[in-house]
């Protein structure tokens, strides 16, 4: 299995895969009861944040070196550097 | 305008600092990083937004925080994070409000260059979405303008500054497609969008061509709309609740601690104004373009005669503002230096001419009334100034003098309008009135 | 030597903190070319070992004071690579800690090295991962399981002290089994998860991997608690778990004739002497019922694939790293294009909000089990882990986390301790609690680790 992703993945051939665990798995849970859905891990009532103070300079600061230096591409303000949008072309 | 981010403690003035300073792993979607709760300040705002258009509050039920999923290089998770109406079925001068929710905003992409700040990834933003029925670019405009003054009275939002209201509209003429256009980023590029994509459809129309249905873009600098091609705004969104955040919910109690420090919003103020005062539909309008206006105009309103105040607040003291390029909120003055001033022209102790120019005064170099007149030489004339002045004009025009004593009483008003002008108008016409009479009584008597 | 008494030979200066890094260097270059446990090493280790020993001399020793911890590479680790054993971020140099690691770090714990997992925890053998797989010290050319594999194979080679797995739907306690060591997956939101790289946001959590149950509890006592900076949490402070040899004397044990069903017989007949020993020791074993275990495989796959789908959207190749459908292996292709498809909005409703809808009867189930007993006991994983480099196919690979997932599905919490061995291969015995119940099953996991270094 190690050596498999030095061939080429066949996408098409994921994507059968995946059909069938849907089919198979869609198949077990048909005709289970109807429940309301969970969506979180747990029923907790969120508070909410009060608006304040935002952090400090500094921190950012460090973080933004750190953003920039993994960034592909960036220029001299440091902006990320990315496609141009096909439609301004 | 909140301090903080939505879901980070990032500040806010994305448009002040340099690019990708105010960021974080949340708001540029670092691996792993997970929202802090909602700020709550972005809630109360929109919920006060909600009241001011009239809507229903979504109260006591849990309104989901939804990933709304697609692929754009200002979105740095690959999703935005919108939450499901907070309020809905509102209305505004007309124009049916259908819903308000949540947004973050996305970071600034340069479709040009192809550059992207995340300054402003992640800031609070909330969406307006009205019904279908405005019928020509200019009635979408009026309705844009009215919400923008809404939205100022709050004070949560600047509309005016660069950027912060945004607007996608959607045009469909009869037999055609419904057209979504982006990227409009001011109420005159609504209305230029909207103007060119109506002549656009129309003429598609006219040629015996289809108008799709699809989504544009608004090119500011050629005033055009082209459209966004890219599979990227394909229609799915894949929407689920985001797992890493629980849905907000909005009690009653809430509700009421915002209506309490919430203003009357001003298309209803308008109407009020004009109602309570007495004065024109085009002065009200005038008057609550801006709160702080309205607000000075109550004050000066309930010490001198309405309609007066008025007059001067809709020809005179918001082209004085304009001219200097002030708004209500950053003058300088006092409300009762204003009210002083407003006093002496109602008393005509000064004519309206030197008003204005006091006023004009006032708001460049705010000062007690007396004292600005006073310093363009337009104090009303001491006792014995204007009784010298009386004086000369008695010289002066024995003609008409004589006139008088013969009985020609209406020669008073000649008389008076020379003295007024003698004092270079600062006389007060009725006292100058009174001293001639007196005087030429005086004369008549005992002679000259 | 336990955790224990390495803390405190540390303390009272029989073994300095560097030394204690240079010991697991040590096993590191000697065993890790073979067990490919660690893709990355902390090249500031001994720099940070020599700041902990002038700590320590200094009398402000934390709880973790000189132990070597391993880090799974899905936790963000300032400076070090997070891959997730992944071409997708094989560069991405973390620019944060995670709230976690900034708590080890408060405590004096050393991050030794970042390990190999299955790609994006996508996984239950640890055979996924871009940069090979890693081996079972406990069983040679058997796979370790996953997908915390790194972590919970050296644990077991002692190439370090404690380690950090997270589990999503049993990737901490089902490599725990496989390699014979502790493992315990906390109850969701007690554990932050800021830092954490998401596989599915609602069923994740960060939780220790340890070779005796006090290592796992020092470790989990440091990592628990609220954090300010993220919503999904529980409202608990602080944890501390006192009563840890309190035995099992009246407790009241649940365990299941689901699991056996499902279960390997040679596997359930290591679990079934063990469950004779409780009930030696004073407990009452209660039969309980869970019906739907089987069911709760689909639902979680199709559940995790949904959050998984929208949890990837980040890795565009824009900001950093590579765009994963262009790089990424087969597993983790398979399970975007899973919840890619099944979140669509002609579908969700069939088969997205359908699992989810069986997600809480799971919940349902599991918690009125719960209700019944104090701690429910049973295997960890139905199957003897494969000969390295076997092929499966996806169901058979899912069909390894039966046992596990109900506990992610539910939120609560489980732990697993090495039960027996079958022809020479570990077998973990899997004990959950009830949503904050890890006292208890570190009590009953505690009492069974006591009686097996007892009978040797
Ligand atoms: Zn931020």
């Amino acid at each position: 299995m190690s050596d498999s992703k030095d061939q080429d993945l066949n996408p098409k051939e994921i994507e059968r895969s995946a059909e069938e665990i849907l089919r198979v798995f869609t198949r077990v849970i048909e005709s289970l009861p109807v429940e309301e859905e969970t969506y979180y891990g747990q029923e907790l009532v969120n508070p909410l944040r009060p608006d304040g103070e935002p952090s400090p300079p500094s921190v950012r600061r460090e973080f933004r070196k750190c953003f920039i230096s993994i960034m592909p591409a960036s220029d001299d303000d440091g902006k990320l550097r990315v496609e141009v949008a096909r439609w301004a072309r | 305008m909140t301090s903080k981010k939505l879901y980070c403690n990032c500040p806010t003035n994305y448009a002040e600092v340099p690019p990708n300073t105010n960021v974080c792993p949340i708001c540029t979607g670092m691996p792993g990083a997970k929202p802090m709760m909602p700020n709550e300040g972005a809630i109360d705002a929109a919920v006060e937004i909600s009241l001011m258009l009239g809507c229903e509050v979504v109260k006591n039920k849990p309104i989901y925080i939804q990933r709304k999923h697609y692929d754009y290089p200002d979105l740095p998770s690959g999703y935005q994070r919108t939450s499901l109406p907070i309020a809905m079925n509102g209305v505004l001068e007309g124009v049916g409000i259908r819903e308000v929710h949540i947004e973050e905003d996305p970071g600034q992409y340069d479709p040009v260059s192809g550059t992207v700040d995340f300054n402003r990834s992640g800031v609070p933003l909330v969406e307006i979405v009205t019904e279908p029925g405005m019928r020509s670019p200019e009635e979408a405009r009026n309705f844009l303008r009215t919400l923008t003054r809404v939205l100022e009275y709050t004070r949560k939002v600047r509309p005016e500054a660069g950027g912060a209201m945004r607007a996608d509209v959607n045009v469909s003429l009869e037999g055609g497609g419904r057209v979504e256009v982006k990227n409009i980023n001011s109420i005159k590029g609504a209305y230029r969008a909207l103007k060119f994509e109506m002549q656009r459809q129309a003429e598609r129309i006219r040629r015996g061509e289809v108008v799709t249905r699809e989504t544009r873009a608004y090119l500011e600098s050629q005033m055009i709309t082209v459209p966004m091609r890219t599979k990227e705004f394909e229609e799915d969104y894949r929407y689920i609740p985001d797992p890493d955040i629980f849905p907000i919910i909005i009690t009653e109690e809430m509700v009421e601690r915002i209506k309490k420090q919430m203003v009357e919003p001003p298309h209803l103020r308008e109407k009020r104004l004009a109602r309570q005062y007495g004065i024109s539909p085009q002065a009200a309008r005038v008057i609550t373009s801006e709160r702080e206006l309205a607000d000075l105009f109550e004050r000066v309103a309930a010490e001198v005669q309405p309609q007066l105040a008025a007059d001067w607040f809709r020809t005179k003291l918001k082209k004085v503002l304009n001219y200097v390029n002030l708004k209500a909120r950053d003058v300088r003055f006092t409300p009762t230096q204003l009210i002083r001033l407003l006093k002496l022209v109602e008393t005509r102790k000064i004519p309206r001419e030197h008003g204005e120019l006091a006023l004009r005064e006032l708001v460049k170099e705010p000062d007690d009334p007396e004292r600005i007149l006073e310093r363009l030489g337009l104090s009303p004339p001491k006792p014995e100034e204007l009784d010298s002045v009386v004086n000369t004009v008695i010289r002066e025009h024995k003609q008409a003098v004589c006139e008088y004593l013969e009985g020609k009483s209406e020669v008073l008003n000649f008389l008076t309008g020379k003295v007024v002008a003698a004092s270079r108008r600062r006389a007060d016409p009725r006292e100058a009135l009174a001293i001639l009479r007196k005087k030429l009584e005086e004369i008549r008597e005992k002679g000259i | 030597m336990g955790t224990l008494e390495k803390i405190e030979a540390i303390r009272n200066g029989e073994l300095s903190a560097t030394e204690n890094v240079e010991l697991a260097l040590e096993r590191i270059r000697k065993l890790n070319g073979k067990l490919n446990a660690f893709l990355e090493i902390n090249s500031k280790a001994m720099e940070e070992a020599g700041e902990v020993d002038r700590m320590l001399k200094a009398g402000e020793a934390g709880k973790l004071a000189g132990l070597t911890i391993a880090v799974k590479s899905n936790i963000n680790v300032k400076g070090l690579r997070a891959t997730c054993a992944s071409k997708t971020l094989e560069d991405y140099v973390c620019p944060y800690d995670a709230e976690v690691i900034t708590r080890i770090r408060r405590e004096g714990g050393i991050i030794i090295g970042m390990t190999n997992m299955d790609e994006f925890a996508c996984g239950s053998s640890g055979e996924t991962s871009a940069f090979g797989p890693t081996d079972n010290p406990a069983a040679p050319g058997y796979i370790p399981g996953g997908s915390s594999s790194g972590s919970a194979a050296a644990v077991a080679s002692a190439m370090c002290d404690l380690a950090l797995g997270t589990d999503t739907g049993g990737s901490i306690r089902n490599p725990a089994s496989h390699c014979g060591v502790i493992g315990v997956k906390p109850t969701y939101g007690l554990v932050p998860r800021q830092g954490l790289i998401d596989l599915g946001m609602s069923l994740d959590q960060i939780g220790p991997i340890s070779p005796d149950v006090p290592g796992s509890v020092l470790l989990l006592e440091v990592i628990a608690g609220k954090n300010q900076a993220e919503g999904m949490m529980m409202d608990v402070e602080r944890v501390s778990y006192g009563e840890l040899n309190g035995g099992v004397k009246g407790m009241r044990i649940g365990v299941s004739p689901q699991f056996s069903n499902l279960t390997d017989p040679r596997i359930t007949g290591v679990i079934e002497k063990k469950v004779e020993f409780l009930k030696d020791l004073g407990a009452e074993i209660v039969e309980i019922r869970l019906p739907h275990i089987e069911q709760a495989l689909s639902a979680y796959y199709l559940i995790v694939s949904v959050e998984f789908f929208s949890a990837t959207r980040k890795y565009d190749g824009r900001k950093y790293g590579k765009r994963i459908e262009s790089v990424c292996g087969e597993e983790v292709l398979r399970r975007i294009m899973l919840g890619s498809y099944i979140s669509r909005r002609e579908y969700r409703g069939r088969y997205y909000q359908r699992a989810l809808q069986v997600r809480t009867l799971i919940r349902k189930e599991l918690s009125l089990a719960l209700k019944q007993v104090d701690a429910i006991v049973g295997p960890t994983v139905p199957k003897l882990p494969h000969k390295l480099g076997t092929r499966l196919t996806p169901l058979e690979m899912y069909a390894y986390d039966y046992l596990t997932i109900p506990a992610n599905l539910a939120g609560t919490c489980a732990g697993v301790v090495k039960a027996g061995e079958v022809n020479g291969i570990p077998v973990g015995i899997q004990v959950q609690g009830k949503p904050l119940g890890e006292e208890k099953i570190l009590r009953v996991m505690r009492a069974l680790e006591v009686e097996s270094s007892k009978s040797g």
